[in-house]
């Protein structure tokens, strides 16, 4: 098992794709830091910052926080569906995969191996892009910088660091059982339903449209990522049941906040798509 | 230890109802090189796949090396060869050898020395640290026999092992194969390339359509027709007919200057004094008379012949 995650580790850092999004995710970071420093001082100079516009200050520093934070979410899973997704799949179509399974090593190893393997270098990377995004707000944010504690960051990077692991265990349990193109099709939909169900449900509770709010909820069912991402914006604002909540969070933030039972059912999720990739991968035929 | 280090019993094997392998049962004895015969789409590599556990069999059993082949034991001590060899391209052939190494658990301390060795074996000696992506598909090919016996395995498949070699890598092939088999190793080589396995292969098993249609020490095997090549006085071809009860069949091969010369099939070996005395004794003048070794693709023919129903070896 070992084995293979120090392989899947070494191909993936060779590959050139990863070396690219590496350096973009840095120019991304680069250009979130001098747009927040050049904003942050734009509300110093005009005002913002008096007592009379706090609530627009906040409005203001969380949706910076927040814009930044989707972006690193969303360059995060790209990456996550892009090199999970045939992790297995090409592996078989290429037929490389044989002289390794002929090897008196088990199935579930092999997948094991790739989820560890794959799932700790995007950590690594959810990680630099969190922490990025943070200390830009932190440290160029000026009127900007919104204030967090200990434990709000270590709630909101452990939620931001398990969707990637989500979607890892999903992509391999398609990559375990069909195409890589396909995979990463079905991949993508569900990435983008799961957003789609995350703004109905947010606009239901704008709304206060109950047949939107329970869409979104059997959407995020589905596929919950876009619920994780909700809740750790909530764990990260801590303003799950402020009434001004919408204010100062956006169409980004959640008026209708997931509970911790829909974590419990992510993280559920999560494991169930390893066990589909396990057992797909175990009985398939080579 | 048994003697066998395969053993299946009706294994069968079917992809879309019909193509595949069907009720294969045979035994490798140990220590032999078994060559594995058939034409393309026989069969061949499903077989082989099925006892790597690569895919599941439809029904049958089967063990390999004393343990069943859905055990990940019975690959212990197996090396394999796959017909379409493809590697990470951006691997040098040392980091591949060391990656199989690992996952065969070679001690470390070996590791070096083992793949120094096989990649002199394999004629890639200079070229271990280059990007595999640079090799040519007879370097690919190479690579992949080193991989296939970097955990010094007991029993070797190998998959069409010189598809992409050079006749010069033929050779060294075969004398590898044949190092193998003076090593003690048994070795299942899955072929059809007659002329490749024909000086190598102890035994042979042959599939045709997906069934095993016969298998055995190949030396007896090729008993199967007496056959003898005899220069004569010319006679025409309806005039054997008359020998039926010593000759099942005849075949000119030339004719020059009022003679011919004629393969003829007998009914048994011993029956080609009883041919020189009949001959003789119905004024037919005898030049030459030498007894015929069937080859390897005579025999693949006839016994495929044989399967089909024809009633001769065809063997064109």
């Amino acid at each position: 098992m070992w084995i293979i995650a120090k392989i899947s580790v070494k191909e993936i850092l060779y590959k050139r794709i990863f070396i690219v999004i590496f350096l973009m995710s840095f120019a991304f970071l680069c250009f979130y830091g001098i747009g927040t420093y050049y904003a942050g001082k734009e509300m110093a100079s005009s005002g913002m910052g008096n007592i009379q516009n706090v609530l627009a200050n906040n409005f203001f520093a969380t949706q910076f926080l927040g814009i930044g934070l989707y972006f690193a979410a969303f360059i995060t899973s790209l990456l996550a569906i892009f090199s999970s997704v045939g992790s297995l799949s090409r592996e078989i179509e290429s037929r490389q995969i044989e002289s390794v399974l002929c090897r008196a090593l088990p199935r579930h190893s092999f997948v094991l191996g790739k989820l560890i393997g794959l799932g700790g270098i995007l950590l690594l990377f959810a990680a630099f892009l969190f922490a990025g995004v943070l200390l830009i707000n932190q440290w160029f944010g000026g009127q900007l910088r919104v204030d967090l504690d200990f434990g709000q960051l270590m709630q909101a990077s452990g939620l931001f660091l398990l969707r990637v692991l989500i979607l890892a265990a999903v992509s391999l349990a398609f990559s375990a059982r069909i195409s890589t193109l396909n995979s990463g099709i079905i991949m993508i939909m569900l990435y983008i339903i799961s957003m789609i169900g995350g703004f109905i449900e947010q606009f239901g509770a704008v709304l206060k449209k109950q047949v939107l709010i329970d869409t979104g909820i059997v959407i995020s069912l589905i596929f919950p990522l876009d619920s994780v991402f909700r809740k750790m914006m909530i764990c990260l604002f801590d303003s799950a049941d402020n009434p001004i909540s919408f204010v100062s969070q956006g169409l980004l933030g959640s008026m209708s906040v997931p509970s911790d039972l829909m974590i419990i059912y992510a993280c559920l999720y999560g494991l169930i798509a390893l066990g589909i990739a396990i057992r797909s991968f175990t009985v398939r035929d080579i | 230890m048994s003697d066998y280090v395969i053993k299946t019993q009706d294994l069968t094997k079917l992809y879309a109802g019909d193509k595949g392998c069907r009720e294969i049962t045979l035994q490798v004895p140990r220590g032999v090189v078994y060559g594995f015969l058939g034409p393309n789409g026989a069969g061949k590599s499903t077989f082989v796949r099925t006892l790597l556990g690569l895919i599941r069999p439809t029904s049958g059993t089967a063990s390999v090396l004393e343990h069943p082949i859905s055990s990940v034991a019975s690959r212990q001590q197996v090396g394999y060869l796959p017909e379409l060899f493809r590697y990470p391209d951006w691997m040098t052939g040392i980091q591949l050898l060391k990656f199989h190494a690992d996952l065969c658990k070679v001690p470390h301390t070996e590791q070096k020395a083992r793949i120094h060795h096989l990649l002199e074996r394999v004629g890639l000696h200079q070229r271990g640290e280059e990007k595999i992506r640079g090799y040519s598909k007879g370097m690919q090919q190479r690579i992949g026999l080193a991989c296939a016996l970097i955990s010094d395995p007991a029993l070797v498949f190998l998959d069409e092992p010189t598809s992409a070699l050079d006749p010069i890598g033929r050779k060294e092939v075969r004398e590898l194969i044949s190092d193998l088999r003076a090593e003690g190793k048994t070795v299942f080589l899955n072929s059809h390339l007659l002329s490749e396995v024909e000086n190598v292969c102890d035994h042979v098993a042959i599939i045709n359509k997906g069934r095993l249609v016969v298998q055995g020490d190949w030396r007896e095997l090729r008993t199967v027709q007496a056959q003898v090549e005899v220069t004569i006085s010319d006679v025409e071809d309806e005039w054997w007919a008359s020998l039926s009860d010593l000759v099942t069949g005849w075949k000119r091969l030339s004719s020059w200057d009022g003679k011919s010369a004629w393969l003829l099939t007998l009914s048994e070996a011993s029956q080609i004094p009883a041919l020189v005395s009949t001959l003789t004794s119905r004024q037919i003048d005898v030049y030459q008379v030498t007894p015929k070794q069937q080859n390897l693709e005579e025999l693949f023919m006839y016994w495929i012949n044989k399967k089909e129903g024809a009633e001769h070896v065809d063997n064109r």
